[in-house]
């Protein structure tokens, strides 16, 4: 009986699962086309798959990554939005729809409010309140609450959420309406906006627990649908779930707080590139996944993924930002992402100015790009590769998918070359320009905007585009190293084999650093702390495995904003001068000054509990000879690099046939089955250890 | 030499990029809530000729200024700028806006020539005067307004001239927030400074500038283009601000438009004189309004620089109160006549371009500042926030419920920081039922907004606006409500307030803000029935609204629509009609 891992992400078109070999260590992947009506069907598919390739295997682990929950908010897949229902405080039950009173989009007259996930009708007011020291200014009515039982079964509600004034500092109304509800509907799912983010900002917390209620019918329902049917098919093993700031958590505990898993699915990249830089011993990395529709990245710094406390869902994204106020405010722990419209299948066109334009539309997986010969007629920027040479001129996937590329040339000679007076090269090398340059912005926003420098980081590319614009990012962006893994197009499900276990704890305590009672803090540190230790044993995580940190959000008195800092346990009056003096320099360091003479008031304190999952052991190879063995070199053909401004006749490189140890010099092509690289004239390709390849620029070149 | 497309868009993307990254720089660094949570401020780059290059999308109020700032505020440095210096000024008949809005000018050298400047204007929380916040509603005159700093060399070699600061700073409530304020703007300045100095290194002069020249160019045409798209013609409108904050005079705005061939042209002929109260709107500030309207009704993807304003031009006769002369009090204009202009150029635009207008929206920001002596400390204290209203109908949508609209879009400071922080407890947020103008795409409803005053004492002013002449509806859409400021006593005693007013309050008095409704679009039996009956259960309009003004007859005892008397009732409406 050989036990393996499995993980499965389902993206929009495809379904991944990767399996691996807890003996040997062996991979195997398979890729079936996703099913976004009943997601979990491609799931089955993929399970029936992998025992029909194995015999005698038992599954030890099952790790999910899924976008179901952000799919149930935009309203898409057929997913409807259950019926929800709010209950707040009287004379406040408008809050979750004033939000913060501002628009997303200020030059637009047709603005329009993200849709609503409660009516009007069904949030409930209750007398109630609480003051802002936590004291009960008027007592809930609980008569009040228990008339409404009765409508809202009437109704046939299916989850409500709770979120009272100030209930972040006393949660005991909060308590008492969800006793009621538990006894009067035992079935309901009750989303207390005290557990889900007992955080100030009545508006986001209670938006918080709005998602929450509204997520938590159909992922319950969904999981456990999955659940059950991979019992059918035999597998035992626990169903575990990518969270959106990286860590693992188990389906119990996302059927109660779905809000966590949201962004599971990119979250697991940044996870995945992390794991490779401890392979690699690289500690600062800027992690670049570009797919079919868009690109992200994140950053990665002292071996840890950079994390915000707040991410607006089913937000609109502009210039890889997300507009504040254009979707719904949430706030829990996610991986710090920038995300843009730039992906192989993104639509290049020509404006009224006459001005060349890449996206944001995509020509997505159906008809997709021209060169697909599918039925697309407007170029995207794999046609742009295809042109230029990059991109195999005859088929794609190993075979799999066949290429046209004149249907490329006709593409971007009708929409851009006519409008605009370009030779078809130019068009095609204007249109990668005008890519990349989005892209190093996306870059720039995870690394310049909070205040790292990118230089002290090396670019990890994967994604099935990723590796074929690397070069060019890094120059842009004066990097000198770039990783590429083994499975640049499998890369987020290798990821999820990856991650740990991760529980967080949050809670309000906004008091200034110098008049907090050291042990107050501590007691608090020490309650999560066995929480966390007893979800973790929970999961057999051993003791020698579970990791705490203990962090506070800090801010000088006045502010708005805090900055999360470390701290260290147990926390005492000597660590208290050290969080404050680790604040000042986050301050220099993220905004440039610092104010030592100034209060430092705290906001709230966290616990991260994390348990470490073993990691899959990627066999390494012994590095070989300099020079890649003959049969690797499958052909030449002409590649256009715009640094040359022409054509260069440039070797094809099977990447199968290279060994570790082999290094080539740019020009040249690196093809695999699910991703090409592309090696700049200036920049060297080694193939690692792992089968991956690490590009550097040539020295004497910069 | 010329300059391939490609570079072009490439230097395009980086100049809006390196205004946007300015904006992050100025806004993580700054002190006050003003810059940090409301976005007020405004980064920009300039070309070697002072014109726009590159302007991010912070504030409308801001569109119009900045071009007029750099070029008035620049005339007494000709050929006495160096490299490390950078300019300050908020005269607002220079900066074109009012005093609190502070501008910095950084000239970029290179090889010795001024190559580009970068630029950045910002609203600091006091700036003097007579009043906390530097918004006094009752100023007869700009020097009771706040310190007036004409443009100064601010910063030498990279230092901040110490004198020239101390002055600065003494005439201030808050200098060390402001101090921090301008240390950020001189921060954003330098970013700009920088990534202006890497295009140069990476592209050269010659071509930067050359692009430059092409992204000016591009902006124009796309702008010539749109205006071709619009019918040729002269088209007018006004509008009124209701009284002048120190006497109920009314003040009629009022503007031209003719659409020509490449070309509008924008005549204010007609505008009333400038007054006495601090309604009056500087130059920059109506200019803001007319881009700020062109951008909306025309793609706002078209990037701000010099070319978006060649193919406008507008006159605004000197001495009227959409282009006052010195020493006439200005604070008001930013944030109260620049709304009105708005509306009134939206008028006239609904004329041009009917199915891209929306009705009239709040039409006021609800400036509402309260402050006192903190009992323990003996410290003073101060709370301002302005308040949203209702968004006008569009064509085919409804008006946005509850929303900042046009030359404003700050947010709310969340409750549970206000009673944290300020003796305030605050009773009822939420949506004015009834206050949307009905429509056949209704208006959005306003809000209501109160708090009871925990202090034994405390001064409140209220600077707003539309409580006497309501958000006007379009096409047979009706106005909004008007808005509503209320003082009730302990005694339950309700006191109607003025628009515009200080007074003085006391322990348990409670404050009723209720913010207009956006007019309607379209005539309201036009609406379909469904629709009216959602607003009905959703409590945002009454059963007697539903009746009275949109003829959709709901029985009340089974909230459904009764159809028979609907068709019959609004079938009789239209004859009387017509």
């Amino acid at each position: 009986m050989v036990k393996y891992r499995v993980s499965i992400d389902i993206g929009g078109t495809f379904t991944d699962l990767v399996a691996l070999s807890e003996e040997s260590g062996e991979v195997l992947d398979i890729k079936i086309p996703s099913t976004p009506k009943e997601p979990a069907r491609a799931v089955i598919r993929t399970f029936r798959e992998f025992f029909k390739r194995t015999s005698d295997v038992e599954v030890s682990i099952v790790i999910h990554a899924t976008t179901i929950a952000t799919n149930v908010l935009l309203g898409q897949l057929n997913l409807e939005l259950p019926k929800s229902a709010l209950i707040a405080t009287k004379g406040f039950r408008d809050i979750i729809e004033i939000g913060r009173q501002n628009r997303h989009q200020i030059y637009n007259l047709f603005i329009q409010k993200p849709q609503k996930l409660i009516p009007r009708i069904f949030r409930f007011e209750v007398e109630e309140r609480i003051g802002p020291k936590g004291e009960i200014l008027t007592p809930l009515n609980k008569n009040q609450v228990r008339s409404l039982m009765p409508k809202l079964e009437r109704e046939n509600i299916e989850s409500v959420a709770v979120a009272l004034l100030f209930s972040y500092i006393n949660q005991v109304h909060e308590h008492e309406i969800e006793k009621i509800l538990r006894k009067a509907l035992p079935k309901i799912h009750v989303s207390l906006s005290s557990e889900i983010a007992p955080e100030y900002r009545e508006y986001e917390r209670t938006s918080t627990a709005v998602v929450n209620a509204v997520l938590m019918p159909t992922i319950s329902g969904y999981l456990d649908d999955l659940q059950r049917d991979i019992r059918k098919l035999g597998v035992k093993a626990p169903l575990c779930i990518m969270q959106s700031d990286g860590g693992i958590a188990t389906k119990n505990t996302v059927t109660k707080k779905p809000v966590g898993m949201i962004e599971s699915g990119p979250a697991a990249g940044v996870i995945a590139s992390a794991y490779y830089g401890k392979l690699l011993g690289i500690e600062n990395i800027l992690s670049f996944d570009m797919g079919g529709t868009t690109a992200k990245a994140g950053a990665i710094r002292d071996a840890t993924p950079e994390v915000v406390s707040e991410y607006e869902v089913a937000g609109k994204v502009h210039s890889g930002r997300i507009i504040k106020g254009s979707g719904y405010p949430v706030r829990a722990q996610f991986m710090d992402l920038a995300e843009c419209s730039a992906g192989g299948g993104t639509i290049v066109w020509v404006d009224s100015g006459n001005a060349l334009q890449v996206g944001p539309i995509s020509a997505g997986a159906e008809p997709g790009p021209a060169c697909y010969g599918k039925g697309g007629e407007q170029p995207t920027v794999t046609d742009a590769n295809v042109v230029l040479g990059r991109l195999n001129p005859e088929y794609l996937l190993g075979g799999d998918m066949k290429i046209h590329p004149d249907l490329s040339e006709k593409a971007i000679s009708k929409e851009v070359c006519e409008k605009i007076p370009l030779e078809l090269a130019e068009a095609a090398a204007g249109i990668i320009r005008i890519t990349n340059s989005a892209m190093a912005k996306i870059l720039r926003i995870v690394s310049v905007e909070r205040g790292y420098d990118p230089r002290d980081f090396v670019l990890v590319c994967f994604g099935g585009a990723g590796p074929m614009h690397g070069c060019a990012l890094a120059e842009e962006l004066s990097l000198t190293k770039i990783v590429v893994p083994h499975n640049p197009g499998l890369f987020s499900a290798h990821g999820l084999l990856t991650a740990d276990f991760k529980y967080n704890f949050v809670r309000a305590i906004m008091k200034l650093m110098d008049e907090i009672e050291v042990k107050e803090v501590e007691t608090v540190f020490q309650e999560f702390a066995i929480k966390g230790a007893k979800l973790l044993k929970k999961q057999r995580v051993p003791k020698a495995n579970m990791r705490f940190i203990s962090q506070m959000d800090l801010r000088y008195l006045g502010q708005s904003y805090e900055l999360t800092i470390p701290t260290s346990a147990p926390f005492t009056e000597d660590v208290l001068r050290q969080t404050v003096e680790n604040f000042h320099k986050k301050h220099t360091a993220t905004y440039g000054y610092a104010v030592r003479d100034e209060p430092v008031e705290l906001v709230n304190v966290r616990l991260m509990t994390t348990g470490l999952v073993e990691k899959p052991k990627l066999k390494g190879e012994p590095l070989q000879r300099e020079n890649p063995p003959k049969e690797a070199v499958i052909s030449k053909r002409k590649v256009f690099f715009e640094q040359n401004a022409e054509y260069i006749s440039t070797p094809i490189y099977i990447r199968k046939k290279l060994k570790a140890g082999n290094s080539i010099h740019g020009p040249a092509v690196i093809e695999q089955y699910d991703a090409t690289t592309v090696v700049y004239p200036n920049w060297v390709a080694e193939i690692g250890r792992f089968g991956n390849i690490i590009l550097s620029i040539k020295t004497g070149d910069h | 030499m010329s300059v391939d497309p490609i570079t072009v868009e490439v230097i395009k993307g980086a100049l809006i990029y390196t205004t946007e990254e300015m904006g992050i720089v100025l806004r993580n660094s700054a002190y006050s809530p003003n810059i940090k949570e409301r976005m007020d401020f405004s980064c920009t780059i300039f070309d070697a000729k002072r014109r726009l290059a590159a302007q991010a999308e912070h504030i409308p109020v801001h569109l119009g200024s900045m071009q007029l700032a750099v070029q008035k505020g620049l005339e007494r440095f000709k050929g006495k700028l160096e490299n490390g210096d950078m300019i300050l000024f908020n005269d607002p008949y220079i900066s074109g806006t009012h005093l609190p809005d502070i501008t910095l000018i950084c000239p970029i050298f290179y090889e010795g020539e001024t190559i580009a400047y970068s630029t950045n204007k910002a609203h600091h929380s006091d700036v003097g005067g007579k009043a906390p916040g530097s918004m006094a509603g009752d100023a007869t005159e700009i020097y009771q307004e706040g310190i007036i700093i004409p443009p100064v060399k601010f910063i030498k070699k990279n230092v901040i001239h110490k004198e020239i600061a101390s002055i600065v700073l003494s005439n201030i409530r808050t200098p060390e927030i402001s101090l921090g304020d301008l240390r950020a703007q001189m921060a954003a300045n330098l970013l700009g400074k920088r990534r202006i100095l890497e295009l140069i290194e990476r592209y050269g002069t010659e071509t930067l500038q050359k692009a430059i020249e092409k992204i000016m160019d591009y902006s124009e045409k796309r702008i010539q283009n749109e205006i071709n798209r619009m019918p040729k013609g002269v088209f007018s409108a006004e509008d009124y601000l209701e009284n002048t904050g120190t006497s109920n005079k009314k003040v009629k705005i009022k503007a031209t438009i003719t659409v020509k061939t490449d070309q509008l042209l924008i005549d204010y002929t007609g505008t009333d004189k400038q007054v006495d109260g601090p309604i009056n709107a500087v130059l920059g500030v109506t200019l803001s309004g007319v881009y700020y309207v062109l951008r909306c009704l025309t793609d706002p993807s078209i990037p701000m620089n010099d070319g978006c304003y060649r193919p406008v031009k507008v006159h605004v006769p000197e001495g009227t109160v959409m282009n006052p002369t010195p020493p006439r009090p200005v604070a008001g204009g930013n944030v109260e006549t620049s709304q009105r202009n708005v509306d009134v150029l939206l008028k006239a635009y609904a004329q041009i371009l009917p199915e891209k207008v929306c009705a009239a929206c709040q039409g006021t920001m609800n400036n509402v500042a309260v402050g006192g002596i903190n009992q323990e400390n003996g410290k003073p204290w101060t709370f301002y926030e302005t308040i949203a209203g209702g968004f006008g109908g569009r064509k085919g949508i409804d008006g946005v419920d509850a929303v900042h609209s046009h030359m404003t879009n700050t947010m709310n400071t969340p409750i549970e920081a206000i009673e944290t922080t300020y003796p305030i407890r605050f009773i009822k947020y939420e949506l004015r039922k009834d206050s949307g103008g009905p429509g056949k795409y209704r208006g959005g409803v306003g809000l209501e907004r109160s708090w009871m005053l925990l202090a034994p004492s405390a001064t409140l002013s209220v600077l707003a606006e539309r409580t006497k002449i309501p958000p006007w509806g379009l096409f047979g859409g009706k106005h909004g409500n008007r808005g509503e400021h209320y003082i009730i006593r302990p005694n339950k005693k309700q006191i109607k307030l003025r628009s515009k007013c200080t007074i003085k309050i006391e322990k348990d008095d409670v404050f009723l803000v209720r913010t207009p409704g956006g007019g309607g679009y379209g005539k309201p039996l036009e609406r379909y029935p469904e629709l009216v009956l959602q607003d009905v259960l959703d409590e945002l309009v009454s059963l007697e609204t539903a009746e009275k003004e949109y003829g959709a007859i709901i029985d009340s005892t089974t909230m459904e629509i009764d159809w028979k008397s609907t068709k019959q009732y609004r079938h009789k409406q239209k004859k009387l009609d017509t």
